[in-house]
């Protein structure tokens, strides 16, 4: 599903994001990156996303090489991957449904189909009731479920979060965590970059550890 | 594309765990969405823009309406003047009367003579009319005009010629000197007299009016896709949020740009319905004016309204120049929109 072999990205002031990075992740992995402050965890999501391209190196994303891909075919390839921010990147002026709707309409599909679908997000991540609310109704933790029901609700093949339980108190942070394991067990792959160790050695997953844009561990949380 | 549709992956992610799979149609994973599918969306997309785009506009009608009005004024200018031009040459047969090329025939030339020649004259190609004054008609005129209609019937003959009147079909020099150069070369005909200088005159008026409008649509165009291209610019710095989430989730370019495509269009319609209407109430107001004082040099002119094709064009023209300028302003700032 993805893979890195020797992907390094240098910024034009001189900063190395990353340094020739290489690893793999299978079709329905559930991975972790972490690592302090400025280790590479968002350069990597980042190179994932194409919101960057590599400086060098290869970078592959279910069999496209994101160093090659043309600017384009980006929106396309953005289709195929969710993501979830710390900061949920709600659109507060559009209710709950229409901010989980927003991938759907994009994608053109019917009024009858959109319903369908985020009905079935919202109930996924237990707001089955909250659809005609607007995120500011909502407390921070259901506001980060609507960003994670945004994530999956055009059914992507990859989901990324970006420190997604940044904001969250503990009992929170593990809810939101057992989201992402349920749909995982549908067969999603999931990336998560966090510095939460704590959290990240009760789920026992792939975690995937970066220092200053090197990877310095690959091995399962906890271990 | 779409490959977040394929069966595979929404067997995969679509139901929960607990919730029975439901019958779905089986469908080659390759095929990708249908021309229907894909025209489905496209129409739905524009459907969802336009309905988007009118109810921002609709959310703030007071600062929507000024802006309307500030292209409307715009707009209007031009054509304003454009119109009044057309209006002034409604009064075509006073220019023309201002060109007309007068024959003094020679003393010997009789009534018959002179009509004759203005019968062969009117059929003449660049000859509108023409009008023949005897040498009676002349003397009286003159008598009436002058004030020495005493002094004059002292004179042993008649010293006045008969004249024939030429009135061109157009004001242009060149054509009327060829104009004038034939007349002269007919017979009976003594002079041909053309006051170019007044006809220079007045071309140049036409010309310094016509300059004046296509330099002020100019200006007033350039001013207008200004105004556009700034409330665009300010409704993508609201809206910035939005769009990079959009950009993130798999919105193209084009997605992105449709909103503020209508929303640049619907402001030159309201601008052109506006502009329109300050048109045909503002000509409306100025023929009142324009009546009295043609009344008083007894003419019957007055001002026409705004056509219908003129207005339709002015409609057309408002929505073209909205779009365009909502385009260049997206096109300006779409990269600087680029998530962050």
């Amino acid at each position: 599903m993805i893979r890195f072999e020797q992907v390094a990205k240098r910024y034009p002031n001189g900063h190395v994001g990353l340094h020739e990075l290489s690893f793999r992740a299978r079709r329905g992995e559930f991975l972790f990156v972490t690592g302090h402050s400025g280790a590479g965890k968002s350069t990597l999501l980042r190179l994932l996303l194409a919101m960057e391209r590599p400086t060098s190196g290869k970078l592959l994303l279910a069999g496209q090489d994101l160093g090659q891909i043309s600017n384009a075919q980006i929106p396309f390839l953005r289709r195929q991957i969710g993501v979830v921010f710390q900061n949920h990147q709600l659109l507060f002026d559009r209710t709950v449904f229409n901010n989980i709707a927003l991938p759907l309409q994009i994608l053109g599909l019917s009024k009858a189909e959109i319903t369908k679908r985020v009905d079935s997000a919202l109930e996924r991540v237990s707001l089955a009731d909250k659809g005609e609310l607007f995120p500011a109704d909502l407390s921070t933790g259901q506001q980060q479920r609507v960003g994670i029901a945004r994530a999956i609700v055009h059914q992507p093949a990859l989901l990324l979060a970006d420190e997604p339980t940044g904001n969250l108190d503990p009992r929170l942070a593990a809810e939101i965590m057992g989201v992402f394991e349920d749909i995982n067990r549908l067969g999603t792959t999931v990336l998560i970059a966090s510095h939460d160790l704590a959290l990240i050695a009760r789920m026992r997953h792939r975690m995937l550890t970066l220092q200053r844009g090197r990877l310095i561990g690959d091995g399962e949380a906890g271990q | 594309m779409s490959t977040t549709r394929t069966p595979k992956v929404s067997e995969r992610v679509a139901p929960k765990p607990a919730d029975p799979q439901p019958a779905k149609k089986k469908r080659d994973d390759d095929d990708g969405p249908d021309f229907r599918t894909l025209l489905h969306a496209w129409l739905e997309s524009h459907r969802a823009s336009m309905a988007d785009s009118l109810r921002r506009l609709g959310k703030q009608p007071i600062g929507s309406f000024f802006t309307c009005l500030v292209m409307a004024v715009a707009l209007s200018m031009p054509m304003g003047l454009s119109l009044l031009l057309k209006n002034v040459e409604k009064l075509g047969g006073s220019w023309q009367r201002a060109a007309q090329i007068s024959l003094y025939l020679k003393l010997d030339a009789g009534s018959k003579e002179g009509e004759a020649l203005r019968d062969e004259i009117k059929h003449m190609p660049g000859v509108a009319d023409a009008l023949y004054v005897s040498r009676d008609q002349a003397l009286e005129e003159f008598q009436q005009q002058s004030g020495l209609g005493e002094a004059l019937r002292e004179l042993p003959e008649n010293p006045l010629p008969g004249v024939v009147v030429v009135t061109p079909t157009e004001v242009d020099k060149p054509a009327l000197e060829a104009l004038r150069q034939r007349l002269s070369e007919l017979p009976k005909v003594e002079v041909a007299q053309l006051d170019l200088v007044w006809v220079e005159r007045l071309a140049a008026i036409l010309k310094l009016g016509d300059r004046f409008v296509f330099g002020l649509a100019v200006m007033l165009i350039s001013a207008l896709l200004l105004v556009i291209g700034n409330t665009i610019r300010l409704h993508i710095e609201n809206r910035r949020t939005e769009i990079e989430v959009i950009k993130l989730v798999g919105g193209t370019d084009s997605y992105v740009r449709r909103p503020f495509l209508y929303m640049g269009a619907l402001y030159g319609l309201g601008a052109g319905l506006l502009a329109w209407g300050i048109l045909a109430f503002g000509l409306n107001w100025l023929n009142q004016a324009v009546v009295g004082l043609s009344g008083l040099y007894g003419s019957d002119f007055a001002l026409g309204g705004v056509p219908a094709s003129d207005g339709l064009s002015l409609l057309i023209g408002a929505v073209l120049l909205g779009y365009i300028g909502a385009w260049i302003a997206v096109a300006r700032h779409l990269n600087e929109l680029a998530p962050r």
